[in-house]
This record gives structure tokens, sequence and C-alpha cells, in this order.
């Protein structure tokens, strides 16, 4: 309710009262549940515990290098129809899109650090296009050509600096074709 | 003797539309002995799970069909609908810039583990949610775990106290 302050002589309208925060106390079920000292998983892993485990992602190495090479395969077709076929465009770019996602989330798992740099190039060039022209489906096409070739030369790591090369060609390539956006 | 975690009495939930990534998590959690592992490619059929299991973990990731893993986080925190709003949620993601980080903070992610990711990663967030379990706030804007990790020294009024 509004006053009249005697000593400012103004008229004060009161800041309205902030619902405080309510702070619930945390839920400990999972963790009186689970931690003991009998059974299960150090909660600190020895080097060794965290090499073993590592080795259970790497399990699925050979999947990620037959699927995604199918996949890379399928989305270059799509493109290359594109190019010659400008209707097509979107749904290669929406193939482009996932596939791109896929690479970059999941290269970096299996070794693969190079293709993860790749495909973010690809991730951002594709992001929000609705179509495309034929030179930037041409860019398109490069990058999973790229891709194509480190995961059939099975290369590792980051790549020497050949490799590193080509993928700041390939972003820089990508930034030059970036234009029109539609 | 060192504290160790029994995972076989926790379940999880995957909801992630990769198949790849999906079997990735599901062997380090058996791996791990977790034996109640649940993979759903959608939002939509993880609640059919969770309206119908117990569930003491999600593991999901941002970018999925229809419902995006954002929007998921939001119903499961935020909707008098949800079947837990306290559940667990550990986003796992690709989107790792720190724009989304913040974002999926905001709307009361556990934890947030960025794709590529390792297995020492994953594990270090499994034992976050299970061993160190936050405070919950709920605040006319906010509902989830507290979102204030390192413990800061002040001497200010403290604004966070329940109401009296």
């Amino acid at each position: 309710m509004t006053h009249y302050d005697w000593g400012t002589g103004a008229i004060v309208t009161p800041e309205k009262k902030k619902k405080k925060a309510q702070i619930i106390p945390p839920q400990t079920d999972l963790k009186r549940r689970t931690v003991n000292f009998v059974k299960g998983f150090d909660i600190n892993l020895s080097p060794q515990q965290l090499d073993e485990l590592e080795q259970v992602v790497q399990r699925s190495t050979e999947t990620f290098v037959r699927d995604i090479g199918k996949d890379l395969a399928d989305c270059r077709k799509l493109v290359v129809a594109a190019i010659s076929d400008n209707s097509k465009a979107s749904t290669a770019l929406e193939n482009s899109s996932d596939l791109a996602y896929s690479v970059k989330a999941l290269g970096g798992t299996f070794q693969y650090p190079l293709m993860t740099q790749i495909a973010k190039s690809l991730e951002i060039f594709v992001a929000d296009r609705t179509t495309a022209n034929m030179k930037q489906l041409l860019v398109i096409q490069l990058h999973i050509d790229s891709l194509y070739v480190i995961l059939a030369s099975r290369v590792t790591g980051f790549g020497t600096t050949v490799e590193q090369a080509t993928v700041a060609a390939l972003t820089k390539l990508a930034e030059r074709y970036e234009l029109p956006r539609e | 003797m060192s504290a160790k975690i029994d995972f076989s009495k926790i379940s999880f939930l995957v909801v992630d539309g990769d198949k790849i990534s999906a079997q990735v998590v599901f062997d380090t959690l058996s791996y791990l002995g977790a034996t109640a592992v649940q993979r759903v490619r959608s939002p939509n059929d993880a609640f059919e799970v969770l309206r119908t299991q117990q569930i003491d973990i999600i593991v999901t990731e941002w970018r999925l069909r229809g419902m995006d893993g954002l929007e998921f986080l939001d119903v499961l925190r935020n909707s008098v609908n949800s079947p837990n709003r306290f559940i667990p949620v550990i986003m796992l993601t690709a989107h790792s810039e720190q724009r989304y980080v913040t974002t999926a903070r905001d709307l009361g992610i556990t934890e947030f583990l960025a794709k590529p990711f390792n297995a020492k990663a994953l594990y270090s967030r499994l034992v976050s949610v299970i061993t160190r379990p936050r405070h919950f706030v709920n605040t006319g804007t906010y509902f989830g775990p507290d979102r204030r990790r390192r413990q800061v020294a002040f001497d200010g009024p403290d604004r966070r106290s329940p109401d009296d």
C-alpha cells in the first residue's frame, strides 16, 4: 500500500515482497541403497579399472565404422542427386544435418577426433538451411568425402599437418559459401 | 577399504535416437553391473516407461525426434503430470557450447556431459549423481537441483532460506 514518507516528503510504493525460494533436502535414497564397502565398483576407479571401462566403450568401434560408413555413402548419394535436381536439396540437407551431428558426437569417442572436427564444420554449414544452391551442395559433398576418406583410411587421432590443413580448408570453404542461408 | 557403488540396485533409462550412442551407454552401464537398463528413442516412449516402472536415473540426448531433450526435461521438472520431478537427469549431448550448458542447467539438469565422451567422464557423472545428491530449489522461475556448485563465503542476507 502506498504511503506518504514524512522524512523525504515523497509518496512511497513499497516493493512487493518476493516469494522466497523453497529449499528441498537432497534425496539420499539412491546413495543409501547403493553405496557400500563390499559389492560394486570403487567410487574412485584405479587407472586399470578406467582402462577396462574405456575398452567397453571401444567395443562399439567396429559398429561405428560400419554404420557411419554406410550412412556417409547413403548421404553422399542424396547430395549428388540434389546437385543434379535441386528439388531434392531439402532431403539431402536434412540427412546431412543428422549425419553431421552423429559423427560430431561419436567420432572422438572412437578415436576419430578429426571426423568430429569436420562434422562440426558441416553441422554449422547446414544448420537452419531448408535449401541449398549447387555450390553449397558441393561444399557438403566435400565434407562427406573427407569424412569417408578418414574413416576408410582409419586415420585415428588428429592426423598430420596435411589432415589438419584439410580441416582448415573445409572450414574456410564453408565460410566462403555460407550465404545465402535460406 | 574404499567405498563402492552397487550399480545392480539402480534402474536406468537411456533416451537416445542414435543407436550407437545408446549402445555405448548401455554397454558401459551393463559392465558396471546395472541389470535394469532400458533404452528408448523418444521422450514419448520415455514417459511411457516412467509412468509404469521405477526408474532411478535418466541419461538423455538433447537432439531427439519430436520433443527434444530440453522439452523433455522441462516437462519432467515442471509439469503437474510429471512422473517424477526429482529424478536425476544426465544430459549427454554433442550440443556442447556454453549457451547449451547454461540453458540445460537453468531447466534443471543434474549433470551435463558433452559428446564425444569417454568412459571416465561418464563414470564421474554417475558417481556425482549417486553420491552427491543436491538440494532441490523451488522458486517462481526455477525448479531443479541447486545450481550453486561452489561453496563461496557470503556475508549478505540469505534469500534462499525457507519461508519462516
